[in-house]
């Protein structure tokens, strides 16, 4: 079995939007099943009266977990290819903060909102009017704040990962939290909700009978004792190359970085990319771009990153970053892009820009600013014949300057729409 | 037809509800290679109102052109977008067959309909605000994120139990 399917290109996107609408089905109707069109129900959790969303939310987390490890340890689906939404530790925490006040005041979350609105709940209607005037209001003061939004990023990460411990473990461990949640949880609603937990519904309880919803637990405990030593999920090397695909995408340049928008990446601080310098290790050495590692042609195997990390590569100029594109495209790699011009075009364009003759430009004195906090220095038109570079080179590390500008990354749109929520 | 028929059912065991929704999720990764999401579906939305009524303005802003795409395909022709209409049809499902539908505000007896709706419509905003800082909300994030393992997903939900905790009893006389 090749799963994730749609990634293995069993169907296109016409198929994957009846399979959205169907999935969205599944979703809006178990999350009413459980109660959370009703914000009396899901707001009972902060009050530890009803503990229905604890509940429900870690006993989805860790079916889908478990379920998706076994997939994947036995082959049947490519964890490299599910895509894991990066980590930006600050804004996280942050935007976590803030979307639990707003569930104590609003009742609901974006998800559970539909549905309450679709029962014909007018709070959740005005929640999602509220919803939209929010996402409105962060679109407009985005551009004030990207930095913010992008700080502390550490790139798709997952726990196992951090820790560096095996991810079946880490999967039994958020098991054993989830079930431990679960007993601590009926034990707060008899304590603080009156609740007597009913023999059938209830892990914890006098009966010592093996109950269906006890017989569930266990199974996922099994589970996962079991991938607790199981080893390691699949992370797979094969592929199916649309051949149509690439050349198109090759013909319109779609994967090609300009050196001006790698330096406003490197000035905001981003690493949500990984810099691929494939020139020889003499080259490498004498200068390369802040941040950039030294991977030769030879070494970019399958496993030499996750399979959906965004990888820029840059060469001398972008012959050998093309071959390396097709190359890691081909292993199935998903989002692999090339430094327009390579290292050469990046010295003339950032370290040494050329001031067009007898103009005063704003564009310029930002370009200015850019290349000497690289270490470059801007050029006017008339300092020199354009092929001399300046030598020595700038170090390579990086000086202390005062922060640019925000930059607008208009000067690029990404070819492909977010993944994520 | 007696009074018992039009009663609404009692909600699902929570663990079953879940298993349910963990199922669904599950199906999401091995078909997609992706989990579920809500939020984004709205800013997608937001992105495209905007486009239209102020198409300089929209291409002049990062956030709106990351949902916009490179304008070679319609916007709303969006994975997102058709899962969430996906979610008000289920849940409009699921409310019918258990006799759930009813138009009214939910909220505790201690409080007033208008300040119901209000806080409704601020915590909406907050959370439209946050989910876009974080990347994801509840579903994306919390839900998809907390079962592949990802630590900022992981952050990310304590922080939504903590937020939530934290300001509980401030708001308690709209809930008990």
């Amino acid at each position: 079995m090749n799963a994730p399917f749609y990634k293995f290109g069993l169907f296109g996107d016409q198929v994957s939007f009846i399979i959205a609408f169907v999935i969205g089905i599944g979703f809006g109707f178990f999350l009413e099943r459980a109660g959370f069109g009703s914000a009396r129900k899901l707001a009972a959790q902060f009050y530890l009266r009803d503990l229905s969303v604890l509940k429900v939310m870690f006993t989805a987390i860790i079916t889908a977990m478990t379920g998706l490890y076994v997939l994947s340890r036995f082959g049947m689906v490519d964890l490299s290819l599910v895509y894991l939404v990066p980590t930006f530790l600050i804004p996280q925490i942050v935007g976590g903060l803030l979307l639990g006040i707003g569930f104590v005041i609003g009742g609901y979350c974006p998800g559970t909102s539909c549905v309450s609105a679709a029962t014909g709940r007018i709070d959740g209607m005005v929640y999602v009017a509220g919803m939209i005037a929010g996402l409105l209001g962060f679109g407009e003061v985005y551009p004030h704040i990207v930095n913010f939004t992008h700080m502390t990023s550490m790139g798709q990460i997952t726990l196992p990962t951090l820790f560096n411990l095996p991810y079946g473990l880490l999967v039994f461990a958020v098991v054993l939290m989830a079930i431990g949640a679960f007993a601590a949880g009926e034990w707060a609603e008899k304590k603080f909700g009156g609740k007597e937990p009913d023999a059938e519904g209830a892990l914890i309880g006098s009966s010592r009978r093996l109950t269906p919803v006890r017989a569930l637990a266990l199974g996922l405990a099994v589970v996962g004792l079991f991938a607790a030593f199981g080893g390691n999920p699949y992370r797979g090397s094969h592929t199916t190359i649309d051949t149509k695909d690439l050349a198109m995408r090759v013909s319109r340049g779609v994967d090609a970085i300009q050196p001006e928008q790698l330096a406003n990446w490197i000035i905001q601080g981003r690493n949500d990319y990984r810099l691929v310098d494939l020139r020889a290790p003499s080259d490498f050495a004498s200068y390369h771009i802040p941040s950039a590692q030294n991977v030769p042609i030879v070494s970019l195997t399958p496993d030499f990153a996750a399979h959906n990390e965004k990888i820029l590569l840059c060469s001398n100029d972008s012959t050998d970053a093309a071959k390396a594109w097709f190359l890691l495209e081909a292993q199935g790699f998903k989002n692999v892009y090339i430094l327009n011009g390579g290292v050469q075009e990046w010295k003339d364009s950032v370290l040494f820009p050329k001031k067009p003759q007898g103009t005063v430009d704003m564009a310029f004195e930002k370009k200015a600013q850019v290349a000497r906090y690289f270490g470059g220095t801007p050029m006017t038109a008339n300092a020199g014949s354009s092929a001399t570079i300046p030598e020595p080179l700038p170090a390579i590390a990086k000086p202390a300057l005062p922060a640019l500008p925000a930059t607008s990354s208009s000067t690029a749109r990404p070819h492909k729409k977010k993944e994520g929520c | 037809m007696n009074s018992q028929t039009h009663a609404p059912k009692p909600y699902w065991n929570s663990y079953w509800a879940g298993f349910g929704l963990g199922l669904v999720l599950l199906a999401s990764f091995v078909i997609m290679g992706r989990g579920l999401g809500a939020s984004g579906a709205f800013t997608t939305a937001v992105a495209t109102a905007v486009d239209t009524v102020a198409p300089t303005h929209a291409a002049n802003n990062a956030f709106y052109q990351e949902y916009l795409g490179d304008g070679t395909t319609n916007p709303l022709m969006d994975w997102l977008v058709f899962e969430v209409l996906g979610v008000f049809v289920g849940g409009f499902l699921s409310g019918v067959l258990a006799n759930r539908l009813s138009l009214s505000i939910e909220k505790g007896p201690r409080i007033a309909s208008g300040r119901r709706l209000l806080f409704a419509f601020i915590g909406g905003g907050l959370m439209g605000i946050g989910a876009k800082i974080a990347l994801g909300c509840t579903s994306g994030q919390a839900l998809t994120g907390g079962a592949l393992l990802n630590v900022g997903s992981w952050a990310f939900m304590w922080c939504v139990f903590g937020g939530a905790y934290a300001v509980a009893y401030f708001f308690r006389k709209q809930w008990i």
